[in-house]
């Protein structure tokens, strides 16, 4: 790592993910601070607004403190022409003391549904509470910040837009709201709701029900209040995770043996499959570095925060930059972790590893439908509404390949699909696999039905997904590789020199771990192995059937493939 | 070497028509190395068959020190302490960074010495 890397890495004001905390230095420092910055990157400014609280109704935006001075950063900003945009924290943010809170209204520590207080270690190890977003308080507290820096805004015509922001910890595999809470000021809002609706509680499944639809209320309360006040600034709501903010990483980060890059990478990547964006500002220098670093910045860094944060979207062709590249998206099924128990999981992990995603809805733009024209998709018919379906149903129409599971598929849509198939003269062919599966073929499009629910208890369902997957003939370089070595994929054009490949792939692969790793890459004649890019503490060796790399600890390594069609 | 066991009291309940008497859940548990296994807890916790072996919870304190102290004599610790998230909490909310933090885990709670890591000394373990 360069003095300069090591330097912005170990930097509290510029502690990842281009965020800048302007209340970590002094004022005066901000301007040779900002032109640290690299030139074409987006300045994102977390507010601390409980920083700004002078009393419970008073905000001060620098006349009383210069390190408060909004105006002054804006100016800053703007004469240095930096592009910037505002995050506003509508959950305890656990970058932050007190979660952000004022202190006149931090009154309830928050508990987990352990029972501990949530508490973060922060990048500089200071010990961050979070406090209840429960207490009235806070909710009054935040209504007045939000008026009086939206009149901010106003009255200075700053234009520059605003993120809201719902801060998560991930924890035994879930992803948990810092919102969510178990403390006496969330028991008495609870009791206090149920009074307002006139409800009883009978059951303990009613009551737990009743709870997470209480929190959701409580959440979607500080979200559309920010949203309504803020609105001529206001872009959208971002789910961002932080890295080791849960309440067994505080245990972990505070031990001697802290948390381990393989453990941090295995997070990376989970959340890379579950299109999650992160957060790393809490890591300390020692956290950030080799593997996870070289991750962060490869693949997390200034152009996937570009597209998260839609300053740059991605082209339906593609361009001589690299971008990501998979294969595979799931949509829904995310309750009941419903593919995992049909082993599809499994079956990815085995053979399409790193390459595909999960995700909570279907963002169907005509942008997104071009730049993932290729991908496989997979749905499952509980999770359909009717807007989805149709949606669905235009996606096969376009020429794509979509895999629906139809249990679960509510009856209207059943009917809605039957008449579909018959006003489009569409034949379907059936196959009696493990499960009643229909093929419908339309030009390039595909249309795949299958019964999900009765491959749940099938142990031989391995072979129903092979099959699957042979019918749609994906091309992909088969990756055998240990557990614990981690691998992403790129894709670029060609360049003039290139013409007789269809694509490049590039696939960066980590070895994370303290022990030596092999990985075999099998080509199946359709990938050439071009060239090693950049190998650190590791090595690559052409065979006669795709490439053998040895990756020795904390080792990394970049392999391009050319992509040609089989002669 | 030392581990630690946080745990949390569970009152007794009556959910939906069964009783669910009071009992001791096992929330954290973790060495200086990191936490353990869960499959390793739920074998030893089988050593007190009372307990849910599945969930980690036991009926009683005496229980949940005798599971402790099983898991401290199979990982060889000297001891084992025992702190209940009250109490937990009660640090927590003393500490204010990195350091004083730490401190929580050798100021609260209860130690369950394992007599037979103690007794091992350096001795004993060459002759061992």
């Amino acid at each position: 790592m360069t003095y300069l890397e090591n330097a912005k890495q170990s930097d509290p004001v510029r502690p990842g993910e281009q965020w800048f905390f302007y209340w970590k230095t002094s004022a005066a420092l901000w301007e040779g601070r900002i032109v640290q910055i690299p030139q074409h990157e987006v300045i994102f400014i977390p507010v601390y607004w409980g920083f700004h609280a002078e009393s419970q109704t008073e905000w001060d935006f620098g006349k009383i403190q210069p390190e408060r001075d909004l105006l002054r950063l804006v100016q800053l900003l703007t004469q240095h022409g930096r592009k910037f945009c505002w995050i506003l924290p509508l959950t305890p943010a656990p970058y932050l003391p007190n979660g952000g809170v004022p202190v006149s209204a931090a009154r309830t520590l928050s508990v987990s549904r352990e029972g501990v207080h949530l508490a973060v270690l922060d990048q500089e190890q200071n010990l961050n509470k979070m406090f209840s977003y429960f207490e009235p308080k806070v909710f009054q507290s935040f209504g007045s910040f939000l008026k009086n820096f939206g009149a901010f805004l106003a009255q200075h015509k700053i234009k520059a837009p605003v993120w809201g922001a719902q801060f998560y910890y991930h924890q035994d595999l879930q992803n948990y709201s810092y919102h969510e809470d178990c403390s006496v000021a969330f028991e008495q809002g609870f009791s206090r709701y149920l009074k307002q609706n006139q409800t009883e509680l009978t059951e303990a499944k009613k009551e737990s029900e009743l709870k997470d639809q209480f929190t959701q209320e409580v959440g979607n309360l500080f979200k559309s209040t920010a949203e309504s006040t803020l609105a001529p600034f206001w872009m959208g709501t971002q789910r961002i995770i932080s890295l080791g903010g849960s309440p067994k990483e505080t245990i972990l980060r505070s031990l001697p043996s802290g948390k381990s890059q393989l453990e941090y990478t295995k997070d990376l990547f989970h959340h890379f499959i579950h299109s999650d964006w992160i957060s790393s500002s809490l890591l300390t220098p020692a956290e950030k570095k080799e593997s996870l670093s070289w991750i962060l910045n490869e693949h997390f860094g200034s152009k996937e925060i570009d597209q998260r944060y839609q300053y740059e979207a991605l082209g339906g062709d593609l361009t001589p930059d690299f971008r990501p590249f998979g294969v595979i998206d799931l949509f829904g099924g995310k309750k009941n972790h419903h593919f995992r128990n049909l082993g599809l999981h499994h079956f990815l992990d085995r053979h399409f590893k790193w390459v595909y995603q999960s995700h909570d809805e279907l963002p169907f733009t005509p942008e997104w439908i071009d730049v993932n024209h290729h991908k496989i998709k997979f749905f499952h018919g509980e999770d359909l509404d009717r807007t989805t379906f149709g949606q669905i149903l235009k996606l096969f129409m376009m020429g794509q390949r979509i895999l629906l599971d139809t249990s679960g598929l509510p009856e209207g849509l059943d009917k809605k699909l039957q008449i579909f198939l018959l006003e489009n003269n569409l034949k379907s062919q059936s196959v009696n696999f493990m499960t009643s599966t229909q093929i419908c073929e339309l030009g390039e499009g595909r249309l795949i039905m299958f019964h999900g629910e009765r491959l749940r208890e099938n142990p031989n369902r391995e072979k129903f997904w092979a099959n699957i997957f042979r019918y749609l003939h994906l091309v992909q370089p088969e990756m055998l590789a240990d557990e614990d070595v981690f691998s992403m994929w790129r894709i670029r054009a060609t360049t003039p020199h290139e013409l007789s490949y269809l694509d490049v792939r590039r696939v960066n692969i980590y070895n994370p771990t303290s022990y030596k790793k092999i990985v075999s890459i099998k080509t199946h004649k359709h990938f050439a192995f071009m060239k090693m890019i950049d190998p650190t503490r590791a090595n690559a060796k052409s065979t006669p059937e795709g490439v053998d790399v040895e990756l020795l600890p904390n080792g990394k390594i970049a392999l391009d493939f050319g992509h040609y069609e089989e002669t | 070497m030392s581990l630690n066991l946080i745990y949390h009291f569970h009152t007794s309940q009556n959910q939906d028509g069964d009783f669910k008497p009071a009992s001791y859940g096992v929330v954290y548990f973790f060495s200086e190395q990191g936490f353990l296994e869960k499959d390793l807890l739920k074998e030893m916790s089988k050593t007190v068959p009372e307990a849910d072996h599945e969930n980690l919870t036991f009926l009683n304190l005496d229980d949940l020190k005798a599971f402790a102290l099983r898991v401290c004599q199979e990982t060889s610790e000297k001891e084992v302490r025992l702190m209940s998230v009250q109490d937990y909490n009660i640090g927590l909310d003393g500490a204010k960074d990195l350091k004083s933090f730490q401190t929580v885990f050798s100021k609260y709670g209860e130690v369950v010495v394992n007599e037979s890591a103690k007794k091992k000394g350096l001795f004993g373990k060459l002759f061992s």
